[in-house]
């Protein structure tokens, strides 16, 4: 009998009838983890998870997450387990500490039982730039396409039915969009709702810790698990947590939910387009109210280069702090300044060292104003436009990405209009720090999409409910690859 | 020609608050090598800053204290640099709202009063400390994001004196605010100069030189002093200043090259993000200044309405501690003038034999304060407190205990002190005759013949008194 690719209410009751126990569950993980052929894993924890399993509270039964398997994403700091965010700069880092959102997890009962590839630090949204290398989308066999990223080990370890829940993180579209290219829930909650302690910063005003479920109530219940304040965290909220499954039922009633022209008008697929007219239609069966709402589409155009720009240069400070000197893979020489120049010259690959040169060039003196402070300028513009959208409906719903995951080697660079926005607006939910989910819709030669919903901060609670509504109109949940459609 | 010096000085006040600007280790000094450190002041990748509210508290007061503006928006900058002893890459600092600005101190010289302005007063954390070897170097990161304010004048001051003056003044401001040990010599308080000549009567800025690695203000004074004359000599031969940064060499006592200044550097600045700006309310803001500790100033105030003179409250306030110490004494009602006199005397010439702090001596301020409450009622003669003042130090006891134990009461008695007296006087008649014939000296005798009848415990005055009734009784 296999539980781990089922939902977490599934494998709570089988724990609980007494079908199967901790131990098993751990070792089924493993068992899978260790036979993963799609470059999901950094480090498989197996001395570790067997040794929390031992040490698991029996008083914390009730908790959806006791006993159940996990896997993280290698940008948390976690302690004792080395920690690399799948860069070759941090070969060897073994942390000090865990992030808070791994030790809340720990607390409500769940094993960690492996850390996950990414795109090095995070930056990049393909999953293939790790130091590990490419990660492969589980959905296909002929391992011709991605997984997404930069939470591709997390999302390929969920696709593959290996844990049923799985941490990433989220800073342009790096749960939301693997999501959609895996066919998983992927969610991000409202910057600040969850403490960012211990997870490595990438653009620490866009930086948010998300993660994957297979079902929307998971997702919901996860939530309960991970939000609240942290002193830790000086950016961490202080507003109350509610139990996010308590409205998950309540439907779309009397519900306005707004879809964005600009981004619709630039999506080219079909099947994609058909599929999420379809869940339009059901919303709207089921009581909502569904308008299409323009946003200029210059300010739609400019999320990618504004995001571009902040996040850059936020990342070259961010990592100033990778010099080889205090910790990591230190490449030695003459002076300091050796040290440091040949530790980040031999650690980085040449894509990040051009984001670090992006982002150095934007904050110069000379530049800062034209780029820098231009791009925060126009973050605030994009961030009122969708403000003034929520002002009237309780979601935005768009496609979360034009198409089904795209082959490896086929990504273009070139500017469309759907490069633009279709591929790259998801960064607004960021910007704005809205909470935001994408699940799936529809699958085009047995390859899934999905669609990204947004609620204003601090709104989760109306966002599953929303979200719930559409996955009982698609029948899309707990999908896993391995078992084909 | 006559050169005019420009002078702005930079100083780094390092606080002692508990813990440290943005993490939870320990503000502490001295002690071993990274032992006072966490993974955020190592700055170890997920990280993430906390505020210190004491520090900003702190910050809030000086600036008060230095009649600056306080800005209620409370927002850090980062600025991007790398450098072995810089954890994260960047310092955060306060580099486009400084917490204080547009302030000035007086400072009291030879010429006269004089009012400094001061252009900002802001808050970032300090660098770990650097141990060079000539082949490799040591990082003590208990250092590591320790509190700093840096404190910036307007190039207002024209001499080393002048800048020595603004120096000692801010230390005592921030000493006495208990924001900081204030010690030059240990690096709590560093101090840059910056400095450059003009013709006198000329209102451009001639080349600024900087001047580091001063450790004591009376270095200040000497090299500036040094710096003035070097930069004469130079342009008088009309030559010209190169813009640089000078270290002072205290074996020579003169100023030497440390590096030529290039470009300045670009240290992108940038909001932190990971702060969110934090709003001051009045309140808070109100209460972070009423709360403050007294400053010397107002001390100074204070103590010459206790009817001190100028030259005793200059001395009381010279040091925080001490001045706190005689704060203390006074709760113990005796009076201010003999405390003062006791404090600056007696107390400060054992500190000064022992090379102790005031903080670790043993006879506590209200104590002394008893003591001279039994001078003042006459229980014991001046000299008498000496000896239990000495006994004091030793056994930690109080006055009064020793006093009993020592045997010292006066005879204050005067049926007691009546009838030693007229014995003594029946016994030496010569001395009555010798008085009455103009010769005061003769009662003196009789006093020391009293004295020694009472083993010395008679009351002086008391004694003088009735020795004088007695004999022109007679």
């Amino acid at each position: 009998m296999e539980y781990m690719n089922k939902s977490l209410t599934q494998i709570h009751n089988a724990l609980i009838k007494g079908e199967v126990t901790p131990l098993e569950l751990v070792k089924e993980a493993i068992e899978k983890a260790k036979k993963d052929d799609n470059n999901a894993f950094e480090y498989i924890c197996e001395k570790e998870a067997l040794e929390a399993v031992k040490k698991l509270d029996e008083s914390n039964k009730d908790s959806l997450l006791w006993g159940v398997p996990v896997v993280i994403k290698d940008n948390y700091s976690t302690k004792d387990i080395p920690t690399t965010a799948s860069s070759n700069i941090l070969n060897g880092y073994v942390p000090v500490f865990s992030a808070e959102a791994v030790i809340r997890l720990e607390k409500a009962g769940a094993i960690v039982i492996a850390k996950t590839t990414m795109d090095e630090l995070a930056m990049g949204g393909s999953g293939t730039t790790g130091h590990l290398g490419v990660t492969y989308n589980p959905w296909d066999k002929s391992k011709t396409r991605i997984v997404g990223g930069s939470s591709c080990g997390s999302a390929a370890a969920m696709a593959s039915g290996i844990v049923p829940i799985a941490l990433g993180s989220d800073t342009g579209d790096s749960v939301r969009k693997p999501a959609s290219y895996a066919a998983l829930v992927g969610f991000k909650p409202t910057w600040g709702r969850i403490s960012r302690f211990g997870l490595f910063p990438f653009a620490t005003s866009l930086d948010h810790v998300g993660y994957f479920s297979r079902n929307v109530y998971d997702s919901a219940y996860l939530l309960n698990v991970l939000a609240g304040h942290d002193d830790k965290d000086f950016s961490s909220s202080f507003k109350e947590v509610n139990d996010y499954t308590s409205k998950i039922n309540e439907g779309v009633i009397n519900k306005r939910i707004a879809v964005i022209k600009g981004i619709i008008d630039s999506i080219k697929d079909k099947t994609v387009l058909a599929s999420f007219d379809e869940s339009i239609n059901y919303l709207k069966k089921q009581g909502a109210t569904v308008d299409v709402v323009e946003i200029d589409i210059n300010l739609l155009k400019s999320i990618f280069p504004t995001y571009v720009i902040i996040s850059c240069a936020e990342a070259t400070s961010n990592n100033a702090n990778l010099d080889g000197i205090k910790f990591g893979n230190r490449i030695e020489g003459e002076s300091f300044e050796e040290v440091m120049m040949n530790t980040r010259t031999n650690g980085f690959s040449p894509l990040i060292k051009r984001r670090f040169v992006i982002g150095s060039f934007s904050l110069m003196r000379e530049n800062q104003d034209e780029l820098f402070v231009r791009a925060q300028k126009c973050r605030r513009m994009i961030v009122d436009a969708f403000n003034k959208v929520f002002e009237k409906y309780d979601a935005i719903y768009c496609p979360a990405s034009p198409s089904i995951a795209p082959l490896i080697k086929g990504s273009s660079d070139t500017l469309s209009d759907e490069y633009l926005i279709a591929d790259n607006y998801m960064a607004f939910g960021n910007m704005g720090g809205y909470p935001s989910i994408t699940l799936p819709i529809g699958f085009e030669n047995n390859m899934p999409f999905g669609a990204n919903l947004t609620c204003k901060p601090f709104d989760e609670a109306n966002l599953f409910s929303i979200a719930n509504e559409i996955e009982k109109g698609t029948g899309l949940k707990d999908l896993v690859a391995k078992e084909g459609r | 020609m006559e050169f005019e010096a420009v002078i702005g000085l930079e100083i780094h006040v390092e606080m002692k608050t508990k813990s440290k600007m943005f993490s939870s280790a320990p503000v502490t000094f001295g002690s071993d090598p990274n032992t006072q450190i966490n993974p955020i002041d190592m700055a170890f990748p997920g990280t993430l800053p906390q505020v210190n509210k004491q520090a900003v508290i702190n910050a809030i007061r000086v600036s008060h204290a230095l009649n600056m503006k306080i800005d209620n928006l409370v927002v850090f900058e980062r600025k991007n640099y790398f450098y072995s002893d810089l954890p994260k890459g960047y310092q955060i600092t306060q580099q486009f709202r400084p917490i204080g600005s547009d302030g000035y101190l007086t400072i009291q010289t030879s010429q006269g009063e004089k009012r400094i302005g001061i252009e900002r007063l802001h808050m970032e954390e300090d660098t770990c400390k650097q141990l060079h070897s000539w082949d490799f170097s040591l990082l003590d990161y208990n250092r590591a994001g320790i509190p700093l304010i840096e404190i910036v004048s307007l190039p207002e001051m024209r001499s080393g004196e002048e800048a020595a003056k603004y120096v000692e003044k801010i230390r005592s401001i921030v000493t006495f605010l208990d924001v900081s040990d204030g010690k030059m010599e240990e690096g709590s308080l560093r101090c840059d100069v910056n400095i450059s000549l003009r013709e006198k009567g000329s209102t451009k800025f001639g080349t600024k030189v900087e001047i580091k690695n001063l450790n004591s203000i009376n270095n200040i004074q000497k090299a500036i002093d040094f710096e003035i004359s070097r930069q004469s000599i130079i342009l008088e031969f009309g030559g010209h200043i190169e813009q640089e940064t000078r270290r002072f060499d205290e074996g020579s006592k003169e100023t030497v090259l440390m590096r030529v200044k290039t470009d300045a550097v670009d240290y992108k600045y940038f909001t932190d993000p990971n702060i969110a700006p934090i709003k001051l309310s009045k309140e808070f803001i109100e209460e972070a200044i009423k709360s403050s500790p007294e400053l010397a100033e107002s001390k100074l105030k204070r103590y010459k309405e206790l009817g001190l003179n100028e030259y005793d409250s200059s001395l009381l306030i010279a040091d925080k501690d001490i001045s706190n110490y005689f704060d203390s004494g006074l709760k113990s009602g005796c009076s201010a003038k003999l405390l003062a006199n006791w404090v600056i005397g007696d107390v400060q010439s054992c500190l000064n034999k022992d090379g102790e702090s005031i903080k670790a001596f043993p006879v506590s301020a209200l104590s002394l304060g008893k003591l001279i409450l039994l001078v003042e009622k006459n229980e014991v003669s001046n000299k008498q407190a000496r000896e239990v003042f000495a006994k004091m130090i030793e056994t930690g006891k109080e006055a009064n205990e020793l006093v009993k134990e020592m045997g010292l009461s006066q005879v204050s008695d005067t049926g007691e002190l009546l009838s030693i007296i007229k014995e003594v006087i029946d016994a030496n008649p010569q001395s009555v005759i010798d008085y009455k014939a103009g010769k005061d000296r003769a009662i003196g005798f009789i006093v020391g013949q009293v004295m020694k009848k009472t083993q010395g415990k008679a009351n002086p005055a008391l004694a003088n008194k009735l020795i004088l009734e007695e004999i022109n009784r007679r």
